[in-house]
């Protein structure tokens, strides 16, 4: 089984570097969608089905607590996995978003095995997550 | 409060290169560097007392390596604008590692810029004290980190 993913950052590179890291760790994807802030995000989820969202915190026009905050007030994707990829320091705020009801977040920089953890921890063994690729020796 | 900033800044910058960027760089004693970069990206922490401004300058080549590593590409695919997107990307970590260390929740991180540096703003970086880094004994980079009370 193959998962629909959504990656929100503003960063073009950013995402490029999560694309990555999600094939080296054996990711199972199904439909790639990108979001460069919440709005755009909101806009996407309005008309897909998602089964991951990987955003970011510090964004502009919409930010990721905007973003979670509109997903729970639209109810929108309630039982899809949101985990926040951030540089975000500011507890308050962290907790902002786990109270708003994210997965978890992850904090930059990052290895992709630590990725590769805490996505397995959310997601579960699953066919659409084999972590049988291994991150060491890859060219990442 | 503003912490010693440049063991700090030296630790930061140092992780995040190592950590994500796959480039480990060599500190001088603080001073008034004379490099001369081509890019420079920058962040701010602000509260109501004043802002904190991290600001980073490289050369071409080193954020051109830089980028490479990062996106796992080769330096001649590289373009300038993904050039540009990752020096945003390293600023806006190495401002939430300061902002990690700094520990005070008051503190509010913005939203990174980038430009080539021109003729008028390597006159503001030559005035601060400059915590500059090389890469195998090749000058790559400076970072300035300025406080701005009110």
């Amino acid at each position: 089984m193959s998962y629909n993913v959504l990656i929100v950052d503003d960063s073009r590179s950013m995402r490029k570097v999560i694309w990555k890291i999600l094939r080296l760790l054996g990711f199972d994807l199904g439909e790639c969608l990108e979001a460069s802030n919440g709005q755009e995000a909101l806009d996407i989820l309005e008309g897909k089905w998602i089964d991951l969202i990987l955003a970011d915190v510090n964004m502009p026009v919409m930010d990721g607590v905007g973003f979670i905050r509109s997903m729970r007030e639209k109810n929108i994707c309630m039982d899809t996995p949101v985990i926040f990829i951030t540089t975000e320091a500011n507890e308050e705020r962290l907790n902002q978003l786990m109270d708003l009801g994210a997965s978890g977040y992850i904090r930059k920089p990052f290895r992709p095995e630590e990725m590769g953890a805490f996505l397995s921890r959310i997601m579960g063994e699953t066919d659409g997550f084999r972590m049988g690729t291994s991150v060491e020796g890859s060219d990442f | 409060m503003v912490l010693e900033w440049e063991p700090v800044l030296k630790e930061v910058i140092s992780e995040i290169l190592e950590t994500m960027f796959f480039a480990m760089v060599e500190f001088q004693d603080c001073g008034r560097g004379d490099g001369r970069f081509d890019y420079e990206s920058e962040i701010e922490l602000q509260k109501h007392e004043g802002r904190i401004a991290i600001s980073l300058q490289l050369t071409e080549e080193f954020a051109r390596m830089l980028t490479a590593g990062f996106l796992g590409i080769d330096e001649n695919q590289v373009k300038d604008e993904d050039l540009q997107d990752c020096m945003k990307e390293l600023v806006n970590m190495i401002g939430g590692g300061y902002h990690a260390r700094i520990n005070d929740g008051a503190w509010e991180l913005g939203i990174p810029r980038v430009w080539k540096i021109g003729a008028d703003s390597t006159h503001r970086a030559q005035a601060a004290v400059r915590l500059d880094f090389s890469f195998f004994e090749e000058p790559a980079g400076s970072a300035v980190l300025s406080y701005l009370p009110g």
